[in-house]
């Protein structure tokens, strides 16, 4: 080989040597950026902690502009996503939380809810509940027009089941109560039948639907909440629906506003429906666009938007002085839990196999000791400045109507330590960690996820903790999981997961089973117990129609959480929504408000 | 020429089959599927289990290529399962930006950076040069995404001058020229934040060159023949010293069109740089195959670019 030949490689490999050194260096500075960040915002926490810590009670969760709006202006509003949105823009097919942000300002429900989540008689369509012969009878209650200016009718509401349920339906819905529960649904999904048979269509304005049975999460969110404009997809098949022009450049709803343009990805311009059913809007328009989270603040500022939805929560303290414009907040559907692995999923029989003899966590008193040496409330206040607090029941007060404040576990260190004691965990070979009552080394393992720059000092907050009562905790894999690979760990029940932190978020019907249930492939814990399965199972029967009757079921469950500890509540959390103070009639409110509809929603000029 | 370029093409051919077996075979080791993130109590695990039987995300990874590679050959390149539409009019609605903003950054890039190459190699060791010399050294330390933040800082929001986020004001109506001004005015600050640190290699390859360049015994002897001093440095000195530059314009095009993610992330511009991440971070293999397959075609479409280019600009080349 010639000495020039040898420099070529010799220079290629240096190139590429540093290359790699420029590609770490990137990341490396990426890295120092972000913890300089972190200090100043823990800095900054730290001068405003003295001044007291926010809470989501102190804030309005309806501003201060009200009365009636002059049905002229444009309102901007902000919905925070580092993603653009996919455009799927139907509710039968979309897939992403922007998608549904985007078609909720152009389509409504058809049904109105109250502040517990139970569907009302307000909304364009009523509905009749016959308990003897487990049937429902919808009415279309108005008069309403299609953007397009085609009456609705009743047969729009039904070929949302018709569409969903079809066997061509490529779409993540149709198998849930609302709809496996009515007579020949699953005939029609399968595509034995031309016809869901348990749908009669009366007339133009009333249709009865017969069940298999009637479970009480139907009037929470059971019933398919939309219409489906029949007539505008007309030719379509229904596997080519979800990306046609008709779902992704031409929407149409029956909201008080219709689209107007749509800007793939970034923004959708939406144009007052002078025919909306429910009177005039009160403005000429909304302009909904995709603001990434690094300058969603600065845009509340600038006044770009007037309404920044989805804000993240945790650039509050640093903007919260912000003038002319006015904080919302209320109560997030969702809880963070640290789960415990008792069991596996039997795939066979499609259920958990609770095994609590066999598994590292399953003894209670062990689960005891570590709730009580976790304190959460320093959690809420140091890391979420208040905006998340102390968890206790497994229903949130978001359900505010069902949520038990069961007693819990408080933060006593010293308790915790006596609970191990009692139950045999003593240190016996010194080395600073307690072993099992057998005697062995004992070594859980913690898995939890990346995301957020809170995810890893909270992850070692918490390894702390149980080191101080003399548990030795290490993190699965020695570091903090990417979301995918975490679930799919959590799912397949890893032999390297003894406990987990995740979150779940809660939809409007109250009902546990699809997260704790015996048949429950999310019940990652694989607990399982009689008691359990009955209070579930009494909890969505027909007698839990009696609210007084479902609450009290559902106490119980609350209070056997606690006793069983599968999991424990660590968290609940609030949201913050800045709203500038030239919008009328903006609320966070739950619940059915008339005043407060969207088309309601005024701006002064 | 031709015969070269047809050998050339001929050559990556069998590439690219590697390439795509790879990415399949990577990607089949990656945990999790599109289907993984439906994390929702709401959705049973029945209706969760028929979307993959649907999708053929049990099947083994070769039969999955399999069935890929045999639609792809029919035109077919899959649906996103996330967006709910063919792939190639994902990737084609984010191609039309990213071409766009690489063609805006480019023609920048060359627009600032050879004057500023051309100006620090002719007046070498001046003050003008350190000035020059001293931006490009500072341009090589800042890293992309601070630069973007600051400039979005600066220009977007305490100035005000230019349009924060997106890659059109979504008021005016495409087609018209008022979209076209609306694109390009979106454009300016993305453009500028990639161009202004893309510049610094092309100022400093210039730069030595043209240093190089004018002690050669040509540019001397054109001198003593009484060349102008201007036509010395455009028409003899500025060719040859191109040459580095020439080299590296195929990759620098086709570099490009990948997309910048730091930049398309700041300044919520929907480009194929974002895509990417996008499509990895939620599992959509469908696209991000693709993607990738794509990015493994314009590499070597670069190099074949850049060897043309060069064959141009250096007659030398052609006659080997």
């Amino acid at each position: 080989m010639t000495k020039s030949a040898w420099s070529r490689i010799l220079f290629a490999a240096m190139l590429s040597l540093v290359l790699v050194l420029a590609a770490c260096g990137g990341g490396d500075k990426k890295d120092d950026g972000e913890k300089k960040d972190d200090k100043d915002t823990s800095d900054k926490t730290e001068e405003k902690s003295t001044e007291g810590e926010f809470s989501y009670e102190d804030f309005d969760q309806t501003v201060a502009n009200t009365g009636d709006p002059s049905g002229t202006g444009t309102l901007k509003v902000g919905y925070t996503s580092d993603t653009p949105f996919e455009g799927t823009l139907n509710w039968a097919f979309y897939q992403g939380s922007p998608d549904a942000t985007m078609i909720g300002y152009f389509d409504e429900a058809v049904f109105s809810m109250d502040a517990d989540f139970q569907y009302t008689q307000d909304g364009l369509i009523t509905y009749e509940v016959d308990e003897d012969a487990k049937t429902v009878t919808f009415t279309l209650a108005h008069d309403a027009k299609w953007h397009d200016g085609t009456p609705v009718t009743i047969e729009d509401y039904v070929a949302s089941y018709e569409v969903i349920g079809h066997p061509d339906y490529d779409g993540v819905r149709g198998s849930d109560e609302g709809f496996t529960l009515i007579e020949g649904y699953e005939d029609y999904q399968a595509g034995k039948a031309d016809k869901i048979s348990g749908i009669e269509v009366k007339d133009d304005k009333t249709a009865v639907f017969t069940y298999k049975e009637l479970a009480p999460s139907l009037t929470a969110g059971g019933f398919w909440a939309y219409a489906f404009p029949k007539h505008h997809y007309e030719g379509v098949e229904v596997k080519d629906m979800a990306a046609s022009d008709q779902t992704r450049k031409n929407p149409i709803g029956i909201g008080p506003y219709k689209v107007k343009s749509i800007t793939t990805g970034e923004a959708v311009i939406l144009e007052k429906n002078k025919d909306y059913w429910r009177g005039e809007p009160g403005m000429d328009g909304i302009e909904i666009k995709v603001i990434p989270s690094s300058s969603i603040a600065d845009a509340v500022e600038k006044g770009d938007v007037d309404v920044a939805l989805s804000f993240p929560t945790d650039q509050y303290p640093d903007v919260s002085e912000m003038e002319g414009v006015e904080w919302l907040a209320n109560i997030d559907g969702a809880y963070t839990y640290i789960g415990f692995k008792l069991g596996e999923w039997d795939a066979d029989k499609k259920e958990v196999n609770y095994k609590p003899e066999e598994m590292k966590m399953g003894d209670k008193e062990l689960r005891r000791a570590m709730w009580y040496a976790m304190d959460n409330d320093a959690v809420g206040n140091k890391f979420y400045h208040g905006l998340r607090w102390k968890a206790t029941s497994l229903i949130t007060p978001y359900h505010a109507n069902w949520h038990s404040d069961v007693e819990v576990p408080e933060y006593d260190p010293e308790k915790a330590k006596q609970i191990l004691a009692d139950a045999g965990y003593e240190d016996v070979d010194g080395d600073g960690f307690v072993e099992d009552p057998d005697g062995e080394k004992l070594e859980i393992k913690f898995a939890s996820m990346s995301g957020g720059d809170i995810a890893e000092p909270l992850t070692n907050y918490y390894i702390q903790s149980w080191k101080e009562i003399g548990l030795n905790v290490v993190k699965t894999n020695g570091r903090l999981i990417e979301f995918n690979s975490f679930y799919d760990m959590v799912g397949e029940d890893d032999p390297e997961i003894d406990i987990y932190q995740a979150a779940w978020g809660v939809g409007s019907d109250v009902d546990p089973s699809g997260l704790y249930g015996r048949k429950a492939s999310f019940n990652y814990p694989r607990y399982a117990s009689e008691e359990n399965d009955d209070l579930l199972k009494k909890g969505n029967s027909t007698e839990a129609f009696d609210v007084d009757y479902r609450k009290d079921i559902y106490n119980q469950w609350q209070e056997l959480m606690v006793e069983e500890m599968p999991v424990i509540p660590t968290l609940y959390r609030s949201y913050v929504i800045p709203v500038n103070e030239r919008v009328k009639n903006w609320s966070e409110e739950y619940g059915f408000n008339e005043d407060t509809l969207l088309y309601r929603v005024g701006v002064d000029e | 020429m031709l015969k070269f370029t047809i050998r050339r093409l001929l050559v990556s051919f069998p590439q690219l089959v590697i390439l795509s077996l790879l990415i399949f075979f990577l990607a089949s080791l990656m945990p999790g599927d599109a289907l993984s993130g439906v994390i929702d109590p709401n959705i049973p695990a029945e209706a969760i289990e028929r979307q993959r039987e649907m999708l053929g995300l049990n099947n083994p990874w070769h039969i999955q290529y399999k069935d890929w590679v045999v639609n792809m050959l029919q035109g077919d390149f899959g649906n996103s399962y996330f967006k709910k539409q063919p792939v190639l009019d994902v990737i084609g609605d984010r191609l039309t930006n990213t071409i766009w903003l690489s063609l805006f950054s480019a023609v920048l890039i060359y627009l600032i950076g050879l004057p500023l190459g051309l100006i620090s190699g002719r007046y070498n060791d001046t003050f003008l040069d350190s000035v020059i010399t001293g931006y490009t050294y500072l341009g090589f330390a800042t890293p992309t995404f601070m630069f973007g933040l600051l400039m979005l800082l600066v220009f977007g929001y305490n100035l005000g001058w230019f349009p924060t986020s997106g890659s059109v004001d979504a008021n005016v109506t495409p087609g018209t020229f008022e979209y076209v001004i609306s694109k390009m005015y979106h454009l300016v600050l993305p453009s500028f934040s990639i161009a202004l640190i893309g510049l610094v290699g092309t100022v400093q390859y210039l730069r030595s060159g043209i240093i190089e360049t004018k002690q050669k015994d040509y540019v001397t002897l054109a001198r003593a023949k009484g060349v102008s001093e201007s036509k010395v440095y455009t028409k003899h000195i500025f060719r040859n010293s191109i040459i580095p530059i020439a080299a590296f314009f195929g990759y620098e095009i086709t570099g490009l069109l990948g997309g910048s993610i730091f930049i398309e992330q700041i300044y919520a511009y929907p480009g194929m740089g974002r895509l990417f991440l996008e499509s990895i971070s939620t599992r959509d293999f469908s696209v991000a195959n693709v993607l990738i397959l794509m990015y493994g075609f314009l590499a070597i479409v670069g190099a074949l670019l850049s060897d043309i280019i060069l064959s141009i600009v250096d007659p030398r080349i052609r006659i080997k």
